[in-house]
This record gives structure tokens, sequence and C-alpha cells, in this order.
């Protein structure tokens, strides 16, 4: 038995086990990115660092060993600080936007990325449910609404905004008692401000222009009236929020540690979106941290071909293997590949309408 | 590469119908099968088989990868990662020869960038292209060739050039296209033979490329030309680097007689001067064309045969005479190759003594006793490493020798490893059998071709003779060792990263515990020494802990070694004791600053040292002394800066190399690294403010604090050491001021009135920037100028001088 001090208080640890096992056990939080149970451990994110008072050694505690007599310090200002630059630094090169500017604008925060998703894939019964889950408390807004959603559009930019309101409307129609009874414990909170990343800071002319009141009426008037209309509305989406903005570890993080979106953004290689039309996986290497998690888990799970690391240093990316197509990689595994994924670089084309 | 660049260039080519497609389509499966029957097809010998594939068909093909996955159990996965991370590969077909720039530090300071520049700008090469329109040449920069005394270097193919000028590009492309066939290798003669003189010419690489090959067959001719009795003879490095080609003539009185410099046609006159011709007629032609000469030629009476003694040889016993000669004993006397003469020198004697020597823990107590600390940069003690590794329990256990010298600016290892392959060997021997280990591994980096040849011809003479293999001397004692070829990854010098290389994939650290010592390669225990520590080893068992323990200074005993390079007048290969101070290796050994600038700053330790300004150079070289100044031993780089060199600079182009080498794994190496280099570079081009320079300071700290390995928090150290040393100039820099003159954007060429009305400027201006007005004061159009520093090197008056942008 091996005899650790976390903020000075003891443990016990067996041989082998790590400062972050340790951390677990006795209930201490450890924020961290690259780690996930059961996988070889890389500490390659380093927001798990603590600090050995000993030495004065910054250390990843999901890789540390725990040696007989250490005593860590998981949360002073130091160690705080750490992590949080080692957050600012990943987010200096995450050229991503958490949310669309819809629902950034929605005074309401309705989740319109969500409903076009469902609405595109058929899933007309996930989209009642979201809006049930929505409308619930107060009613559907839209009725009365100047339509900031639609001026935000990003649509708007190339031919038309997308008629939002219209399907919410649609949607809200198509609710019926049935729906009410069987989720009526469904809680509906506004989102709360969370940290939120932006490609390029929001420009005082442009957050104007998103408030303005929608003006085109030929749009307010593009009328869905069913089903089949509504989901080639949808298909105009571009969906420019992050199919992981609530599950994002990088985004919870950066929430926990109070971190704001840096300034200027590295680029280490240009935004691409790739996807697999076999498996419908989504791969955007803007958001990627380069953990390795993907890596690990393939090759835990003997899938070949498999996403692995491509170049050194700066410019070192996940990619499919240069011998093969981004369509033949990872024929069967997707989804446990994207689940451990722990921000919205890997994802799948199909929605989740378990919300 | 970026990686839409990947994404093009793979479609690229499966498109292009260039030729060293069509014969890879053709008969790259048979090329893959006849390296695959040598190297084997385990997944781990994945690097070694990539560098033959590469070999043979000068890039690797998509489809040739796509083979070597269907024929091996190597996946598709691990092939792009590991081909992808070390920069010797190529996944783009290149020109028929490849140009080596070289940017290591003592050639960055010498004005490498801009020979990389002219290069380019003569072969019309862009970073859109990668060969020169006809195919014929490609241009690459490598880290360091180790040829830092000859800055700036550049290698085609295998010829290496020293001292190049950016005005010689075209001169060094014709002498490469139409060079002879190189000299056939001259024998050595019998060993035995009675002769009148021994001629002995380094061909260490230097020597190699200040021109010894051609000095040795120069010499191979007047011998036959006047049938003289002399024995010829190929060694190792002298240290003196910077005076290559080095010959020294032994007559059989036992006079030596050494001669620097040497040029083709001085070669006849310094032999005959020693040796005497023995054939009459000979005698005769050989007096009357002296006579002749002395009355033709001033050349004659300058020669460097006529000079005295003292004269001759005063530079060379200077830089000589403050060294303590441990590692590098018998410099310049002992042939490289030969196995027999080692022997003679004494070789092996220490093996030979601990193979006698039962108890395996007296032979780690002396080197423990002795003091001696890992060489590699960080010091840890090395008896206490064997003694942990010692501990180990394992069937199989590695001793891994570490050669991936990767600084740039450090030649050490490669000058040991060229010159001593046979210590190295009995250091790694008396590892073996102090630990209880059984197998050895050389790592050599790929750019170090003359090391990994010597120590492989050495091994095989070791294994003819008994040294290698089972019972060594007749001992129960058994022990072998292989060579592995690093494939260009800076980050493979770090023990753990060295490792995962060696196993076949990518050369990224992880933390430590576990130490390899007890769980290394293929999870075995493993003892990963520098070069230079197993080199002292054989001197220590020979002479005692003792007499080692009283060189040096209270924790670090006996000597180092040091490549002098940079700002220096002589420069070379040095091994002092440790104590020594920086003033006394820069003004006794290395003679001062060269071309009357002054003394600025030593640069120590490479991309993980730092600066040291003129005003400390008092402080006694040590592990300690040297961290506590903020700076590293490192490997052992010792770059003279003086005053046209910038500290900001300096630091940007440390920067710009760890930048590049990190593995890109962990956080703050990856990304903390980037930012603080573009924050210098900002500063190199005045666009950064006081706050930014607060910021790169916050910058260093947390980098130094979170990085994984040693890479990366030593990375901060030349920026640190700079604003500890130098804040005042990283202050001008904000208000667009470089008082070196060396800041690409904050300097412009201006002609004085000392202009003569030349002309050759204007000739020599790749750009058309200079009007041609012969007989007037020229004028640089600013608009036009590309800052090449033509024009100034070909001004015959001195007139082109470079100022302030703002001036």
């Amino acid at each position: 038995m091996l005899k650790i001090k976390i903020d000075n208080i003891s443990y016990k640890a067996g041989d082998g086990q790590t400062i972050m096992d340790v951390a677990k056990g006795a209930g201490i939080h450890i924020p961290s990115l690259c780690y996930s149970d059961g996988l070889p451990h890389y500490s390659s994110c380093m927001v798990c660092m603590v600090k050995d008072k000993r030495s004065g050694n910054f250390i990843p505690s999901c890789s540390a060993l725990v040696l007989d007599g250490m005593d860590i310090d998981s949360s002073s200002e130091d160690v705080l600080a750490i992590r949080k630059k080692s957050i600012e630094l990943l987010l200096s090169e995450h050229r991503a936007e958490c949310e669309a500017q819809c629902k950034v604008v929605c005074p309401q925060g309705y989740n319109i990325p969500l409903m076009n998703r469902l609405l595109s894939a058929n899933d007309l019964d996930g989209a009642i449910k979201l809006s049930l889950s929505q409308t619930r408390s107060s009613g559907l807004k839209c009725f009365d609404c100047k339509g900031y959603c639609e001026n935000a559009c990003r649509r708007k930019k190339i031919d038309l905004p997308i008629s939002i309101r219209n399907m919410q409307i649609f949607i809200y129609g198509q609710i019926n008692q049935d729906f009410a009874a069987v989720d009526s414990d469904l809680p509906y909170e506004k989102p709360s401000k969370r940290f939120s990343s932006r490609i390029g800071p929001v420009e005082p002319g442009e957050l104007k222009e998103w408030l303005k009141e929608s003006k085109n009426d030929s749009i307010r008037f593009r009328e869905i009236l069913n089903m089949e209309s509504a989901a080639l509305e949808s298909e105009s989406c571009m969906h420019c929020d992050c199919r992981s903005a609530d599950e994002c570890k990088l985004r919870l993080i950066a929430d926990e540690l109070e971190v704001k979106d840096p300034k200027g953004k590295l680029v280490n290689s240009p935004i691409q979106k790739k996807i697999n039309i076999n498996t419908g996986l989504i791969f955007e290497n803007a958001k990627c941290i380069k953990c390795g998690l993907c890596v690990r888990l393939c090759e835990e799970l003997k899938e070949e071909p498999a996403l692995c690391f491509i170049n050194r240093g700066f410019v070192s990316i996940i990619s499919e293997p240069l011998t093969e197509e981004f369509d033949n990689v990872l024929k069967n595994r997707s989804k446990e590949v994207v689940d451990i994924c722990p921000t919205g670089a890997l994802s799948l084309r199909t929605p989740s309408s378990d919300f | 590469m970026h990686f839409e660049e990947l994404k093009i260039n793979r479609s690229d080519i499966l498109t292009t119908n260039c030729d060293c497609e069509k014969t890879s389509q053709v008969d790259f499966t048979k090329v893959i099968d006849e390296v695959l029957a040598n190297t084997g097809r385990e997944p781990e010998k994945v690097i070694l088989i990539l560098q033959e594939v590469q070999k043979r068909l000068n890039w690797l093909p998509s489809d040739a990868l796509k083979y070597i996955c269907k024929v091996t159990d190597i996946t598709p996965g691990q092939i792009s990662g590991v081909s992808t991370f070390y920069s010797q590969f190529r996944h783009l077909p290149v020109g028929e020869h490849t140009i080596k720039i070289c940017a290591g530090t003592a050639c960055h300071v010498k004005g490498s960038p801009l020979i990389s520049d002219a290069f380019k700008r003569v072969l019309k090469i862009d970073d859109t292209k990668n060969a020169s329109a006809d195919n014929l040449f490609s241009i690459e920069e490598v880290a360091c060739l180790g040829c830092c005394t000859l800055a700036p270097v550049v290698q085609i193919d295998g010829k290496t050039y020293g001292h190049v000028k950016t005005t010689q590009v075209d001169e060094i492309i014709y002498d490469f296209l139409h060079q002879g066939k190189m000299s056939t290798m001259i024998q050595e003669q019998d060993g035995n033979k009675e002769v009148d003189a021994e001629i002995r010419v380094g061909i260490g690489s230097c020597c190699v490329a200040g021109g010894s090959k051609e000095i040795l067959s120069e010499i191979f001719e007047v011998k036959e030309r006047y049938n003289l009795n002399i024995r010829l003879k190929q060694v190792g490095c002298v240290g003196v680097c910077n005076q290559t080609p080095l010959m020294e003539i032994v007559t059989k009185d036992g006079i030596h007689s050494r001669y620097t410099k040497v040029s083709k046609p001085q070669v006849e006159e310094i032999l005959l001067k020693h040796v005497k011709p023995r054939k009459l007629n000979k005698k005769i032609r050989y007096k009357i064309n002296d006579l002749v000469d002395t009355f033709l030629s001033e050349d004659k009476l300058t020669g460097q045969a006529n000079l005295p003694v003292e004269l001759r040889e005063k530079y060379l016993n200077n830089f000589l005479n403050h060294q303590v000669h441990i590692a590098t004993k018998n410099n310049g006397e002992l042939s490289p190759e030969s196995y027999d003469e080692y022997c003679l020198s004494g070789g092996f004697e220490a093996l030979n003594k601990c193979l006698k020597e039962p108890d395996h823990d007296s032979i780690i107590k002396i080197i423990l006793e002795s003091g001696l600390r890992g060489r590699g940069g960080a010091g840890f003690p090395t008896g206490k490493k064997w003694d942990i590794f010692s501990n180990s329990k394992g069937e199989t256990k590695y001793v891994v020798c570490n050669g991936d010298e990767g600084d740039p600016g450090a030649f050490m290892d490669r000058m040991l490893l060229e010159t001593f392959p046979y210590r190295v060997i009995e250091g790694m021997l008396i590892a073996g059998y102090a630990t209880g280990a059984s197998e050895g591994i050389f790592y050599i980096r790929a750019e170090y071709p003359l090391a990994v040849t010597r120590v492989r011809i050495a091994l095989k003479a070791c294994r003819v003779n008994g040294i290698l293999g089972k019972n060594i001397f007749g001992s129960t004692f058994s022990f072998d060792i292989n060579i592995f070829e690093g494939a260009g990854a800076f980050v493979c010098g770090e023990e753990t990263a060295l490792i995962s290389s060696l196993e076949g994939k990518r050369g990224t650290p992880h933390l430590r515990p576990p130490y390899p010592a007890v769980k290394g390669y293929k999870g075995k225990p493993t003892l990963v020494n520098n070069v230079e520590t197993l080199t002292l080893v054989p001197w220590i068992i020979t002479n005692g802990a003792d007499p080692f323990s009283s060189i040096g200074t209270d924790k670090s005993k006996g000597t180092k070694v040091f490549a002098l390079a940079g700002k220096i007048s002589k420069g070379g290969l040095i091994e002092v004791p440790m104590g020594t101070t920086i003033r006394q290796i820069v003004e006794n050994i290395g003679d001062g600053v060269a071309d009357g600038n002054t003394f600025k700053a030593v640069q120590i330790g490479g991309p993980s040292g730092g600066c040291i300004p003129e005003s400390q150079a008092d402080i006694a070289i040590d592990y300690e002394e040297l961290t506590r100044m903020g700076a590293m031993m490192g490997s052992g780089g010792m770059v003279v800066l003086d005053n046209t060199d910038c500290m900001v600079d300096m630091a940007k182009y440390f920067l710009t190399f760890t930048h590049k080498q990190s593995c890109g794994k962990c956080t703050f190496c990856r990304i903390g690294t980037k930012q603080m280099l573009n924050i210098i570079t900002a500063l190199s081009e005045g666009r950064a403010t006081l706050e930014d320079i607060s910021e790169l300071e916050r910058l260093c700290k947390f980098v130094k604090d979170g990085s994984l390995c040693g890479l990366g928090k030593t990375a901060p150290n030349p920026v640190l050491t700079g604003l500890k040393y130098f804040r005042e100039e990283y202050e001008e820099h904000t208000r667009g001021f470089c008082r070196a003159n060396k800041c690409q954007s904050l300097i412009k060429y201006n002609i004085n009135d000392d202009c003569t009305g030349c002309t050759k400027c204007s000739q020599e201006c790749p750009v058309k920037a200079i009007p041609f007005r012969p007989y007037e004061k020229h004028e640089i159009d600013q608009t036009l100028c590309t800052k090449c520093d033509n024009c100034r090197i070909v001004c015959p008056e001195k007139a082109i001088e470079i100022i302030n942008i703002n001036a």
C-alpha cells in the first residue's frame, strides 16, 4: 500500500494506480480531456495537471503513477492557472462555433439547429418532442416574434434565410395530447449563458443586423404545411452549430474554469469537413484537439482501416491513413469512436433525438 | 505538411505522369519484396523498411505504402503515422539530386537563410514545387549536417560544400555536375612495412568536406610520381575542424609536422620537404622544378612548407594545449576503422579487466565513484542509472547508445562515432557486462551516414575477433550489438521517444516513471546512454575512479567535449576539463572572435540552452552553474555570437526549430511554442508591443511547467535567457530597431559615398534593384530589393551597408 496526500488529506493507493485513480476514488474532481477508462493513457491535453509539492513540478494526474509519500496539490491557484492555460491553448486552435446564431439570438433559446436536423432526417416525432419540451410552460412564442433567428441565419448570405418560425409553428400544430401525457415531466429551462467558441469576434454591425426585425415578409409566409415541405425547408440549413454543443467536454471544462474564447485563432491546417458516405461519420479537423482517444480506441478495437495521426507537431492531425479513402474507415464501430471523442470533431450525420 | 496539401498530393500522385511514377508502377512490388526479404516483415521494422524502400525508389508512393501493408502485418494507420512523423520520408517525387542546406545554429548565424533563398532563386524552386524545372535538383533544409566549423554548409548528394556564399550558387551547381568521378578510395598499405614517413590525413566529415579526399589522391599521385616510400594513413577527426584539410607527417625519426588548410598544389611541396625521392633522376627533376618555382612564383616564398615550425603550428598548439583528451584520446593518430590499431593503443584492455572481475557491482561502483554524469544534457549520474538498471529483473535487457544528436550546432557524437567507433563499442560492452544486459543497439541519426558506416565496419571486426557474440574473450559473457538508423526527428533524442521509435512507432515521449531502466524497449529494462558517456567509460575503468574525479568541479567531474563554432576564429571539436571558463575556451582555444567583431555571447546547449553574455563569460562550465544561468549543458554545442548577431533573431531561430521538432503530443509544447513563435516573429518584424513581451514571458513559464518531456520543458530557455540578459534588445524591437541589423524586416541596404561606380553590384543583383550606372554612385531601389546580400558580398569598396529601415 502506498500513501499519498491530495490537498492535505491522506489516502491509500495500490501499486500501479495513477493520481487520477486515487482522486476519483476520493471524490476529487480533476478535469481531463484525453483520458478514458480502459484505454492506455496518453497525457496529451494536460488539463488534468496537479502539482507535486515536493519537487514543485506539474504532472498530468491521468498518467502519473502514485509514488509512496507523494504530496499532491490539486486545487491551488497555480494548478488552476495551468489547467486554464491548457484549455486556452486548445481553444486557440479550435476554429469552430459552439452555437448557431439563430439559437443565440432567439429570445427563447429554442434549439433551432436540432429541429432542422430532426426534420431533415424525417423524424417528425423527435421534432414534436423537442418542441413540446420547449413550449410546455409558456406556449410557442414564435407567433408574435420579430424573427431575429431568420435575420441571423447565415443562409441569408447565399440566397434566403430558412423559414424557421413557420417550421416551429407547423410542428407546434402537430402536438397532441398524447405527447403531452408521455413527456409531462420533461423540464425545459432556457439555456443559461455558456462559454461559446466563435471564429472571429462579433462585429457591432453584425450584432445590430441580427437584432433587427425580420422584414422580408415573403419569407415570413413561405408556408410549411406538411412534413414534406418542412423536410425540404430544413435541408437548406447550413448547420452552423456544433453537433456536440451540449456534450462537448472542452466546452464544459471551459465553462468550469471560466475560460474566455481566445481572440486570435491559430491556423494549423485549413478547415475541412469530411463525411463518410457509408457510415455517416463526420470529421471536422478544426474542432479536433489531437488527444488521440479515437486512435487509441481503434487500436483497442482492432478496427482497420481506422483513424491515425498524420504529420508531427503543430501541423499534426487526425486523418484516415494515406493509403485509404475516408469513406472506407471505421466501417463497423463509428458509434463507439464518436462517443469517445471529447469534442464535436467526430460526429454522426443522423441526429440523436434523445434530448 | 498541411492536411489539404496531403489530400491534393495524394490525387496528384495518382494522376501525374512523371517518370518516377511509371517506374514505381512497374517494379515497386519487386523492390519491396527484395527489401522485405532482407529486413524482415515485423511491424516494428517499419522504419527500416521505409528507409530501404525510399533508398531505392527515392520517395514513397502511396501505392508502395499500400503494397507494404498488404504483404506485411503493418497497418495502414501505422505506416501513415510513422512515415509522416519522421522528416526523412518523402511522399512526393523529388529531383534527381537533393541539395541539403544546413540550418544548424552555426550555419544560421553565418547566413544560411540567405543561402537557401539564393538556391531557390537560382533553381527557380518555390514552395509550390519540389524540384527544379529540369527535375534535376530538389532543396531540403536539414536541421544540422554537423559540419559547423565550415558554416554555412550545403550538401549535394554526398558532396559537401563549406563556407558557401550567396553568389556562389551557379559555381557550386556547375562544380557538382562536372565533378570527375570521385577518386577511388586509396587502399592503406601494410602497416608493418618500414617506411620513410607516415602521412596522416583526416577523414572526418569536416575534413572530407574541406577536400581531404582530393588531397589523398594527390598524395597518392605524388607518391607514385616520385616513388616515395611513405605510408598513407587515413585518420579520424583531430578536432581542428576549421582548418581542414589537415595533414600530418611523421618521419622515421619520430618527428611530427602538421599542416593545416592544405591545398592540392601544396601537397607536392610539403611531401618532398620531408621525404626525399629515392631515384636520382627524380631527385634532379624535383630540384630543377623547385628552383624554377622559386624564381617564378611568389607563392613559393610564402608557401606553408617554408614557414618556420613555430609559426605554422602556433595556432594548432594553442588549440590543443588547453585540452584534456579522454573521450578523444589518441585523436588524429588512430585509423578509425582499424581494429588492430585500437588494440595496440590499449583498446579493449578495460573490457578485459572487467571480464576478469566476477563482481559486477564493483564495476558500477567505480563508475559511481568517478562521478560520471550523463553527457546527453540532463546530467543524471551514470553509475546510479546503471545501478537501477542492473537491479531490474528481466531475461533480456538492452543497452542503447543514444547517437541521435539532433541539436543544431552540435557534432560531438558524430565525431566520436566516426573516429572512435571501437571505444564506444567497448564502453557499451562494459555497460552491458556490469549490468547484466545481453543486447546493444546503436541509435544513430540518419544525417550521419559516415558514422553508421564506421560503426558497422567496427562491429563486423569485433565479431570476427570474438569481441562480440557468444562468450566474449572466452568468458561467460555474451553480447551482441545492432545498429538502428534514426529517421529525422529531434525529439527522439529523448529516451522514451527514442524507444518508441525503436519499436517502429511515432517518436512520441511518455511520462516517466516507468523509467526505461525498468520498462523500456519491448517492455524490457533498457539502459539509454549517450555516446560521449559510453566513450568515457573505458578510460575510467583502465585508470580508476580517482584520476577521473580529480578533474573537474565539485559536482561535475571529468571532461566535456564541445563543438566550438559560430563567429570564432578557430572553431572545432574540443575536450576540456569541467570547470574551464567560457572565456578560456573562446579566447585561448578559439583564439577570440573572428573578423574584428566583438564577443557578445555564447549559445550553449542548443535549443534547450541559452545565450550567456560576455559579461558572464567567466563562469566555470559545470551542470549546475549552467542551469543556474538559465542555459543548459545540453549535448555540448557552443556557438559563439558577436555584435552582428541579434538576440531576438536567435530566439526566433531556436523557437522555429523546437516548434518544428515538437512531436505534437502535449498541448503546451504543440500550441504553446507556436504562440511563442508568433509573438517573437511579430517582435522581429517590429509589430509587437511591450505588453506582448510580458505575455511572452508568461507563456514561457507555462510551457516550461506544462510540457510533457524535456523538449518542451526547455524550449523557452533561449527566450528566457534572452529576456534575462538582453531585455533592452527585445524592447528596442518594439520600437522597430534591431541593433545588430539582422532582422530582415527592420533593415535595408544602402550604398554610401565610397561607391566608385564599378557596377559589380548591379550585375550581381538578381532582381535588378540596382540600375547599371558606370562611374556613378549606385542606388538601390528599395521596392525591388529582396535583401539577398549579394551586392554587399561583391562590393570591392565595402560601400554597401545595412542600415535601419527608418534611417
